[in-house]
């Protein structure tokens, strides 16, 4: 029943997503009734209704444990918990599809009420091109990929094609026993039975659809003509919000790999991570150069095709991940969503650009300033702009364009390595990092290489003092400390920037320190917010650098109570506890070590393997146990032991120095993306007075 | 108010001097080739072409030579030495990948004359993919001794999560 409701709700989403474009453009630009365009509105919020209903039926199916439904059946089981019965909701292709749907029209829905004043003129324009996508997606989970298809038992077919599953009940088809399916019932995989993998897509997915919006916004400026600043405006902030939960998204989905899959890794430069990680590229060169639209007026056609560029990344690297296009370890299903995913991915970038061009062509997009000197702030922005997009174009050309291109043209199967990416992707990091070191201290218009110098100095010193415990620690390779102070020195140039204002609003406005901190991070979020998120990369590079350089790692068979020893610490085999059942079904075999240093012991790591005896394919799975400490991390892998004499078991062990410091710098960096984003609208009086009053006084930010 | 310094009210600004205009273009000019270069260098550096079992075997030019093989794992042939974590398999050749991956690889170790070849892998924790016809995916090189010295190991299981139906046995429910 409950699968039917969602069923019904999803067709009715389809034709109100339909009907939101054709009102809201007929009603725009041929009929000119704003009856006609409020009613394409509204369809548009109630599709995101409808998604929801559609939604709620399939998680209702899911708790209910309906497993006559296909999807039901396949993504879970009688045996397991709740928890996971819900995030099963995103388990597969069907319902992910369905989720991304219901997400995509959640943000739209949001957008089109916050936005529907301020943006009169670009919003019929901009709900036409969100419902357009969301349309789509509605129909891949409607024609292709039906979550709510059911199995259904044909009598009269040949014994071996008697069951087969359809959305809508085949005629002389008679429905299966759901006590028969339950013990059949697939279960979720277990790989995905972690709580950084029940997060990890939810936010990836929020990522990928949240950039719709600053897509749409800029596409309906392209239509509309009004090219002002307003679709900048507009879109701002929802790249801001998307970006955050691609942040998101991708270090969960680093922490997931590092906990589940048990290499001593984080980030493996897949195809399908790469995927991720392409719109976030192309939408933090936005974030940047919007800046110099809004401040300077340039850069009108460049920042254009970022936005679209973003989304588009965003599409193409669904259809190429979904497709089965590239060879990956993130084993999507191939299926049947891959043409019409290319078919859409390639008219809206076809659209898209065209409309760019018609309007450039015009002389729509001129932009008001030039480029004056070589070392002012908008010159690095670009030069930054530059260098994002060349790391886009890089991954891209090594996870999709050179395997397309070689088997198009030359019909040849190639991949490049991992070794491509290590060997590309550093230099242009490192550009970054300078770049993030240098820019936050020069100024919009014309800068002189004095006075930037002049203002390098201090976060020099501190960048080369912070270098000596690294030297101490036994960092003594050029190549490595070079690497460190190019991080280093970023993230003292966003704490010094940080630290002047601070000093300045003590002197003025004697305020305390802390709370001169905070008035500014929330007078001017974008700011200091941004260099809250400088000082989170920096962080994450720290660790990316200590982690990638210097990880060791070794392996040894012990006996109970035999060690082994690491880079200063020893490890100790206590016991292994064999066939531990969990609540989910699981059978774990469990070692218990002793993590000792100095003759201390710190620590009691249950490194496992864990056993699905109800699941066919993937059923075994290597759990970690990690000491962490800022220094490193002590990661303990169980290998092995022997069956017969369960005395002796094998240990893998690596030492990952830092790797503490890229979770803690991703905190800092989701931290500070909040505080960016945060509209000043809601500050307190006070302070809004003050601003304003900064406001007369200069011109203000 | 110290960040009211930067936001210098916009002035008119005059066209770019001469000087500075070619600063840009050389400037930019320097990046691409700088960029282009870093791509270029490290795709020739670093491609491997992707192989099947038998065209490998049928051709001595591949000894040596990093390659990138893709195989169905024959379960019986894992051999884990987890003492010294070396890790012998054998894979038998994949003719052509459908949309059924699941049947392909079926196919693949049940044809008794599908070219097969030893897979040795050293310093390896075993795989939990590593599974009866699971799809490996080696990046190695071939030995003389017709072994496959792999030095990466990816697996994939074909998801029965997408591809499965019920036992034909649930019908007789009702």
């Amino acid at each position: 029943m409950l699968a039917e409701i969602g069923l019904v709700a999803t067709l009715l989403a389809f034709f109100t997503s339909i009907y939101s474009i054709g009102a809201s453009i007929y009603g725009e630009r041929i009929s000119r009734k704003e009856a006609t365009v409020l009613s394409g509105r509204n369809a548009a919020i109630l599709t995101f209704v409808l998604l929801l209903v559609a939604m709620m039926g399939l998680m209702g199916a899911l708790l209910n444990q309906d497993y006559q439904v296909k999807y039901v059946w396949s993504v879970s089981s009688p045996d397991m918990p709740l928890f996971f019965r819900i995030t099963a909701l995103w388990g597969s292709q069907a319902g992910s599809l369905l989720f991304w749907s219901f997400l995509m029209s959640a943000f739209s829905a949001v957008a089109t009420i916050i936005n529907w004043r301020s943006h009169r003129r670009l919003m019929p324009y901009a709900i036409a091109y969100m419902m357009a996508v969301v349309a789509f997606f509605i129909g891949l989970t409607l024609f292709i990929e039906n979550p709510f298809s059911r199995w259904w038992i044909l009598p009269n077919n040949p014994v071996d094609s008697q069951v087969v599953d359809a959305a809508f009940i085949p005629s002389d088809s008679v429905a299966p026993g759901a006590v028969e399916l339950a013990s059949s019932a697939n279960g979720l995989n277990p790989l995905l039975r972690h709580f950084g993998m029940a997060i990890h897509p939810p936010m990836l997915y929020l990522g990928f659809v949240g950039f719709v919006i600053p897509f749409a916004f800029a596409m309906g400026a392209l239509a509309s003509g009004d090219l002002s600043t307003n679709w900048i405006k507009a879109s701002r902030r929802w790249a801001l919000v998307a970006w955050l939960f691609l942040s998101l998204g991708l270090i969960l989905g680093g922490r997931w790999a590092y906990d589940v899959l048990g290499w001593g890794g984080y980030w493996g430069w897949d195809p399908v991570e790469n995927a991720a990680f392409l719109p976030w590229l192309m939408g933090t060169a936005f974030l940047h150069s919007v800046m110099i639209q809004e401040k300077r007026g340039m850069l009108k056609t460049w920042n254009m095709f970022l936005v679209i560029g973003s989304f588009s990344a965003v599409i193409f690297g669904t259809f190429a991940t979904r497709s089965g296009l590239v060879e990956s370890v993130h084993a999507f299903a191939r299926s049947g969503i891959g043409t019409p995913m290319f078919l859409f991915w390639f008219s809206l970038t076809f659209i898209s650009v065209g409309l760019i061009l018609w309007r450039r062509n015009r002389g729509e997009l001129k932009d008001d300033h030039r480029f004056t000197s070589i070392l002012s702030r908008e010159t690095l922005f670009v030069l930054n702009n530059f260098i994002f997009v060349a790391l886009f174009i890089a991954v891209f050309w090594g996870s999709f364009g050179a395997p397309i291109l070689s088997e198009l043209l030359m019909k040849t199967n190639i991949t490049l390595g991992k070794d491509y990416f290590m060997r590309v992707t550093p230099p242009l990091f490192a550009a970054l990092y300078i770049l993030m070191g240098i820019a936050p201290v020069s100024a919009w218009g014309v800068s002189s290489a004095r006075r930037l110098g002049k203002a390098m100095i201090v976060p020099l010193v501190l960048t080369l003092l912070s270098l000596i415990p690294f030297y101490l620690t036994g960092v003594h390779t050029g190549g490595a400390l070079v690497a460190y102070g190019i991080v280093l020195m970023a993230g003292w140039v966003a704490i010094f920037e940080t630290y002047r204002a601070v000093v300045v609003r003590v002197q003025m406005q004697s305020e305390n320190p802390l709370l001169a901190l905070w008035s500014l991070l929330r007078r001017n979020p974008r700011r200091y917010g941004g260099y809250m998120i400088h000082l989170g990369i920096t962080v994450i590079g720290i660790g990316v650098i200590g982690s990638t350089l210097f990880q060791m790692e070794t392996q040894k068979t012990l006996a109970v109570g035999e060690s082994l020893t690491i880079g200063g610490y020893s490890l100790r085999y206590d016991q292994l506890l064999k066939g531990q059942i969990a609540e989910d079904g699981r059978m774990m075999d469990i070692a218990e070590v002793t993590v000792i240093r100095d003759g201390q012991e710190l620590a009691h790591l249950r490194p496992r393997r864990d056993f699905f005896p109800q699941t066919q394919g993937l059923n075994t799975m290597t759990i970690s146990g990690a000491y962490s400490t800022v220094e490193n991390d002590f990661y303990v892998l169980l290998v092995d032991w022997e069956p017969i004499n369960q005395d002796a078991a094998t240990f893998k062990v690596y030492i990952n120095p830092l790797i503490n410091l890229i979770w803690w710098g991703s905190f800092i960096l989701i931290l500070g993306t909040v505080f960016a984003m945060w509209p000043k609208e809601l500050l307190p009086s006070r302070v809004r007075e003050s601003a304003l009053a900064g406001a007369l006084v200069g011109k203000g930010a | 108010m110290t960040d009211m310094t930067w936001e210098k009210p916009s002035q008119p600004v005059a066209a770019p001097r001469k000087g500075e205009r070619t600063k840009f273009l050389i400037g930019g000019i320097l990046i691409i080739a700088a960029v282009l270069y870093l791509i270029i260098s490290g795709t020739t550096g670093n491609t491997q072409y992707f192989m099947t079992v038998a065209s490998v075997q049928n051709s001595a030019d591949y000894v040596g030579k990093t390659v990138r093989l893709s195989g169905a794992v024959i379960g019986e042939t894992i051999q884990y030495d987890s003492q010294n974590l070396i890790l012998d398999f054998t894979i038998a050749n994949i003719p052509q990948e459908t949309q059924n991956l699941a049947l392909t690889l079926h196919e693949a170790v049940s044809d008794p004359g599908a070219a097969r070849m030893k897979v040795h892998l050293e310093n390896q924790v075993k795989p939990d993919l590593l599974q009866h016809e699971a799809q490996a995916i080696l990046t190695g090189a071939l030995g003389e001794d017709g072994v496959f010295y792999a030095t990466e190991i990816l697996l994939k299981c074909p998801s029965r999560y997408e591809e499965s139906v019920p036992d034909q046995s649930i019908k007789s429910e009702t």
